[in-house]
């Protein structure tokens, strides 16, 4: 299909990982084995709590780590394998915006320089009036194509970020946590951009956020992860109404809402996520499901369509019935 | 509003630094009452967290503090640091951000417990550490005696916050500082640990001061709300004054712009433009003017002239620091 | 913990390979060196005829491979150089026979230890606590005249080389105030009295110059430290200033100041060579410092070795006290 911008097939990443010098290296499943495929004009919401591999996920998505399994994707041609060279063609595709602005621009170059740094890894040598252009998509004007990082706000920085990543005009932009290092009154500025660049550039998105509410903000479609895997995955609406996956209900009831006074039916659950390093065994979440029964124990439940929907699925035995059937 | 544990008056802080003073805090109020949670909110720069480790006595000596802090009438500034410090852990406690980097790496967890405790309590260590693990166990650390023995990087985020929590209540503190309690936390353990706040001070009748830059979390535990904006109140009230009421432009703006997870997304957010200043960019006027939508509607005054907190009429203890006297969604 | 055994024991095999090469890089390094050391055994008048003989005698005579498996041989078997009356023994472990010396190179080094061990393990004490504290204090008055001073005291201390700052205590507390022993060792079994007396010198020379590195890495150390979140945590718990810093924020710097200690300590003890030829002391760097001279592959190649054992010996030292210190490391 020529409008699958991304696709990713029983992707698994795993890493190593050393204690004292005398322990044995474990690894850890950082993501293990997810399908997921992005389309185009669509923004795909990964949310997850922290150890969920949403972040690892992205970035084994752009191709910044190598899948440890599995098959990456993009715009049709499969690129699991490609490295160096031949990538460059790819990452006109495909680009990423990071959390940290602070972190991801460098303090020694100059607006104008972070600008041209794509072109130039291209072999191309950028006009002036294209990193205007640029910058001026993102709200920013010529005037600071001399400037340097510090001289920005944490909101100006993250818009310097995208326009980086717009730089080669790609169909699909990969934002980790874009908004969650900034203020809530900037955050709220960089999400409108988002929302105005997608209109204008026909963008699509994939955009990782454990800030639920960010993510409702913006994406048609939401995949939520928990232990290196998608458990519940479909369109917004639908995911956020009626969740069918007792962990995404449990974390949506977690978010507090802004209505003092209202109180909501929450489930608390108990305990942590489990460790990546040693996962248990069957449904990644049973340890903490208030639904858990022996059965979940024994295989990982797949993704399979919920709630007579075709594009709603969960992974889970005992996934909620529709919404409609609850109030009975 | 029963008798106040903790005043603060006029709290103004001010750092001299090699680029000249910068104003922190530049006079603010607030007082919390046993059991009442006082909730401060505002975004980077605002001076909420100064504010907190002003009351604590815990600034760098570059900090001046003036004004007034009382706990139970009883003024703490310019107290000397010995008396300061028997007041610290013991009448006042605190719990930060991120208890990883708060607790001490090379000790255990039952010992940095039992320390708290050791400091305001002539008691042998054996006694001390008891006192630990009870502290643990009431704090929901499932097998505390044996969990006590390990290392702060053996324990999840949100067991840490929890041994935080212990370590911040074990004297039994009449004032419980949150600094962003719950900021480093999943949503889940989030959850846990603001239920474990309220539940301990409901047991204790512990006045809480909630320092957050999260609205939601703020609406479900704050009594009373105090909104930060370059140093100064822009608005105090109730937690219902604010979120039902909001009085000042930047409150309402910031409600309008936080995206919300219980109802469809609006088509757009509403925002303020710009960033918050950064400390000592204050000027006269009001700090918020320019990036004010209503600034249009009052003039010149928004730049000329400091709005001071004034209450809104028919609304209680409700006030705003703003010199448009309407509520701003009535204009 | 068995793991921790397992470590070691892996760490040691390790250590071995690496003395192995070390040992015959030193052979290949002094065989490619165009001088004779039978030249020197044979004396004067030297015949072509004794030369001969004195070379079949070391074994010089055999190819340069087939003596180093010679020596590798003797550390487990033990070697005899010559035959009938003439014949000299070298027991296992034979590290090697010094002709010039006439004795085994392990008595050597064992002979000359102790002289190293105690001006080393001296010194490092001192230095230590020197370092460490004045770190401390530097810190602690960040940017104040004291802090100024141990700057100034680690800079002097780093720049200044040991002969210099030696032969000037040696001038000026030996021979003007007349205060202390200029030279000379006594065994600390014989007095230790006298075994101190005559060292305090060059312990305090060795720990001025070593504890430069200290202050200024505990200085920086304490200050990050400082800055730490858990040191604002103590203070809020109501500790006291000094309970802070010694209980809560030394912790965190012993780690680096301890890899430090140990590798320098490590280092030291396989020969102060420049603090013992100022204080004429016969220790380990003194020994290895004769042997090149004379052309001692024997000497040379068993005080390399043992160096370098030190060393290795050290760096396994300090992971494993810093696994102790750590709990991060220990309890991973």
């Amino acid at each position: 299909m020529s409008d699958e911008l991304l696709n990713l097939k029983d992707v698994k990443k795993y890493f190593g990982l050393r204690g004292a010098p005398w322990r044995k290296a474990q690894s850890v499943r950082a993501v293990d084995g997810v399908n997921l495929v992005v389309r185009k004009g669509e923004t795909v919401g990964l949310v997850g709590e922290s150890g969920s591999g949403k972040s690892t996920l992205a970035r084994v998505a752009t191709r910044l780590l190598d899948p440890t399994q599995g098959r990456v994707e993009i715009g049709g041609t499969d690129v699991t394998r490609l490295r160096g060279r031949r990538l460059r063609p790819i990452r006109r595709q495909i680009q990423m915006v990071f959390q940290d602005p602070q972190a991801s621009l460098n303090p020694r170059q100059s607006v104008g320089t972070i600008l041209s740094t794509p072109y130039r890894a291209q072999g191309i040598r950028p006009t002036r009036a294209q990193l205007v252009e640029l910058l001026e998509q993102v709200g920013l004007a010529e005037q600071h194509l001399e400037r340097y990082p510090h001289e920005f706000s944490g909101g100006q920085r993250q818009r310097i970020g995208i326009a980086r990543a717009l730089a080669m005009k790609p169909g699909l932009l990969v934002c980790d946590e874009p908004v969650s290092a900034l203020d809530v009154s900037v955050q709220a500025q960089v999400l409108n951009l988002l929302a105005d660049l997608r209109d204008e550039l026909g963008l699509s998105y994939v955009l990782v956020a454990h800030d639920l509410a960010v993510v409702r903000q913006v994406a048609d479609r939401i995949a939520v992860m928990y232990l290196g895997t998608i458990v519940e995955e479909g369109p917004a609406a639908q995911v956020y109404e009626a969740p069918a996956h007792p962990y995404t209900k449990a974390l949506l009831s977690a978010v507090p809402v802004p209505e003092p006074g209202v109180s909501r039916d929450r489930i608390v659950l108990t305990g942590d996520v489990p460790t990546p390093i040693n996962p248990p065994s069957g449904c990644p979440f049973r340890t903490r499901c208030y639904k858990a029964e022996d059965v979940c124990a024994t295989e990982r439940p797949v993704l399979e369509p919920v709630q007579g929907s075709t594009e709603h699925r969960a992974a889970c035995y005992f996934p909620e019935p529709p919404t409609s059937e609850r109030k009975q | 509003m029963a008798e106040p544990v903790l005043e603060v008056h006029d709290l103004h802080v001010t750092f001299s630094t090699e680029g000249g003073l910068v104003p922190a805090v530049d006079g603010i109020d607030f007082a919390v009452a046993p059991g009442e949670t006082l909730a401060i909110v505002g975004e980077s720069g605002s001076g909420k967290s100064v504010s907190s480790a002003a009351v604590m006595g815990l600034l760098p000596s570059n900090a001046d503090v003036t004004g007034e802090v009382l706990l139970d009438g009883r003024e703490l500034i310019g107290l000397p640091n010995d008396e300061l410090r028997k007041i610290r852990g013991n009448d006042i406690a605190m719990v930060f951000q991120d208890a990883l980097s708060a607790l001490n790496p090379y000790y255990s967890v039952g010992w940095q417990v039992a320390e708290a405790y050791r400091l305001h309590h002539d008691v042998s260590k054996k006694k001390a550490h008891q006192r630990a693990i009870e502290m643990l166990d009431k704090v929901g650390i499932p097998d505390a005696a044996r969990r006590a023995d390990g290392y702060p990087h053996e324990f999840s985020g949100g067991m840490r916050q929890r041994v935080v929590i212990a370590m911040a209540l074990v004297n039994d503190p009449r004032v419980l500082i949150a600094d962003e309690p719950t900021t480093a936390l999943d949503v889940t353990v989030q959850a846990q640990i603001m239920q474990l706040l309220e539940d301990v001070q409901a047991e204790f009748g512990t006045a809480m001061v909630l320092i957050s830059h999260d609205l939601g979390v703020v609406a479900e535990v704050a009594d009373d709300v105090l909104v930060m904006y370059a140093g100064r109140a822009a608005e105090r009230g109730t937690v219902r004054d604010l979120f039902y009421r909001a009085a000042h432009p930047y409150s309402l703006g910031l409600l309008g712009a936080m995206p919300r997870v219980d109802v469809p997304p609006k088509l757009r957010l509403t925002t303020i433009p710009g960033s918050p200043p950064t400390p000592g960019s204050i000027t006269t006027g009001c700090a918020f003017q320019p990036r004010c939508a209503y600034t249009d509607r009052v003039g010149e005054r928004c730049i000329t002239e400091r709005p001071e907190l004034t209450p809104r009429p028919g609304e209680g203890d409700h006030e705003a620091a703003c010199h448009l006297g309407r509520r701003p969604s009535d204009v | 913990m068995p793991d921790l055994v397992w470590f070691i024991v892996r760490r040691l095999f390790a250590a071995l390979i690496v003395m192995l090469a070390l040992s015959l890089a030193v052979y290949l390094v002094f065989y490619a060196i165009p001088a004779d050391p039978a030249h020197l055994a044979c004396g004067k008048p030297c015949t072509p005829d004794r030369l001969e003989q004195a070379r079949h005698f070391m074994q010089l005579d055999q190819s340069t491979l087939q003596q180093y498996l010679n020596f590798l041989k003797g550390i487990v078997a033990g070697r005899t150089f010559g035959d009938g009356a003439a014949a000299v023994h070298c027991n296992a472990p034979c590290f090697g026979y010094s002709f010039p010396l006439a004795r085994p190179v392990t008595t050597l080094i064992m002979d000359r230890l102790p002289i190293t061990a105690s001006i080393a393990l001296g010194a490092a004490v001192l230095w230590l606590l020197l370092g460490v504290s004045l770190g401390v204090i530097a810190a602690l008055n960040r940017g104040r005249i004291l802090d100024r001073l141990a700057v100034g005291v680690a800079l002097l201390g780093v720049s200044t080389p040991s002969f210099l700052l030696g032969l000037l205590a040696i001038l000026v507390f030996g021979f003007w105030l007349n205060m202390v022993p200029v030279n000379g060792y006594v065994p600390l079994t014989e007095s230790p009295v006298d075994w101190a007396w005559h060292l305090i010198t060059p312990w305090i020379v060795l720990a001025i110059l070593q504890a430069a590195s200290y202050i200024r890495l505990t200085r920086s150390q304490m200050l990050e430290e400082l800055n730490l979140d858990y040191i604002t945590t103590a203070r809020a718990k109501g500790a006291g200033e000094l309970r802070v810093v010694v209980t809560h924020g030394l912790r965190g710097v012993l780690v680096p100041v301890i890899t430090l200690f140990g590798l320098d300590l490590g280092g030291l003890l396989g020969g102060a060579i420049l603090t013992e030829k100022v204080f004429s002391m016969q220790g380990l760097g003194d020994l290895l410092i004769s042997a090149v001279g004379q052309l001692d592959v024997a000497v040379v190649v068993g005080v390399t070795l043992f160096s370098a054992f030190l060393i290795i010996l050290a760096n396994l030292v300090v992971d494993v006290v810093h696994g102790v210190l750590d709990p991060r490391v220990s309890h991973g």
